[in-house]
């Protein structure tokens, strides 16, 4: 089995994740991306919802599971092929919603450009920017070395 | 998530059977989303349509630059579920009947 392991930095990290993890406890009953689609029949869209709402709970277990008791001791996390996929869309789910929640004061062309001075935002802004910038690192990470794994399983 | 996937996945309730004829040719269409990042968007692509890595790349980047790619036509049912499983990995998807179009 492919593994990765990745040491971080603990000063950096801990700090993110009372926000990270508070972003995971809003999302218990609302999904990230909220249904788009139109027309769906009400007993058919509920069952699409809960289908939804309990795999993203589901992946929400496997992001904070890389942070369990060990974390603050080891700053070390693993990824492999059980939970690569389930953290992959756990960072998109909390990403969106730390854009929903904390970043509407960026445009859209600022975070998908990354321009932003740190030094410039307020200090919630700063720390809801460094965990979205936190988590699309996971992403990263994951897509460059288990990519195959995800495509294969 | 089906016949509709690549890969095997969790599906939705089945619907009743009124509901599952065929209603026409029916488009996939994936909307853009400032969050998602482009690495992202292609593995998906690739991971639930099958699609190889220049097709992938030409519709996430047409997401990105258009706004919207259909990315799969066919029967309604079928475009449903395609539609679900880009909802469980949270990208923006809606399916449109072709004659709305």
């Amino acid at each position: 089995m492919k593994r990765v392991e990745v040491k971080l930095s603990l000063p950096v990290v801990e700090p993110l994740l009372a926000v990270i993890k508070a972003a995971v406890d809003s999302l218990g009953r609302d999904l990230a991306a909220p249904l788009a689609m139109t027309g769906l029949e009400g007993e058919f869209r509920d069952t699409w919802t809960g289908d939804l709402l309990a795999g993203q709970n589901e992946d929400m277990r496997a992001l904070l599971g890389l942070f369990d008791d060990q974390f603050p001791f080891t700053g070390v996390i693993v990824f492999d092929e059980e939970n690569a996929e389930a953290v992959l869309r756990a960072c998109s789910a909390v990403r969106l919603r730390l854009r929903a929640r904390f970043l509407t004061t960026l445009t859209d062309e600022i975070l998908e450009g990354g321009d932003v001075e740190l030094a410039q935002l307020g200090e919630g802004v700063r720390t809801a920017f460094m965990c979205y910038l936190f988590l699309a690192t996971i992403q990263e990470l994951i897509i460059q070395h288990l990519d195959s794994t995800i495509l294969d399983s | 998530m089906i016949v509709a996937e690549a890969k095997p996945q969790i599906l939705p309730a089945p619907r009743g059977k009124t509901a599952l004829q065929i209603e026409g040719v029916w488009h996939v269409v994936v909307l853009n989303d400032p969050v998602n990042l482009m690495s992202y968007v292609v593995m998906i692509f690739k991971k639930v349509f099958g699609f190889d890595e220049s097709t992938a790349r030409r519709h996430m980047l047409e997401v990105h630059e258009q706004g919207r790619s259909v990315v799969w036509t066919g029967h309604r049912e079928k475009a449903e579920a395609y539609a679900f499983t880009l909802q469980q990995w949270h990208l923006t998807a809606v399916i449109e009947s072709d004659e709305a179009r």
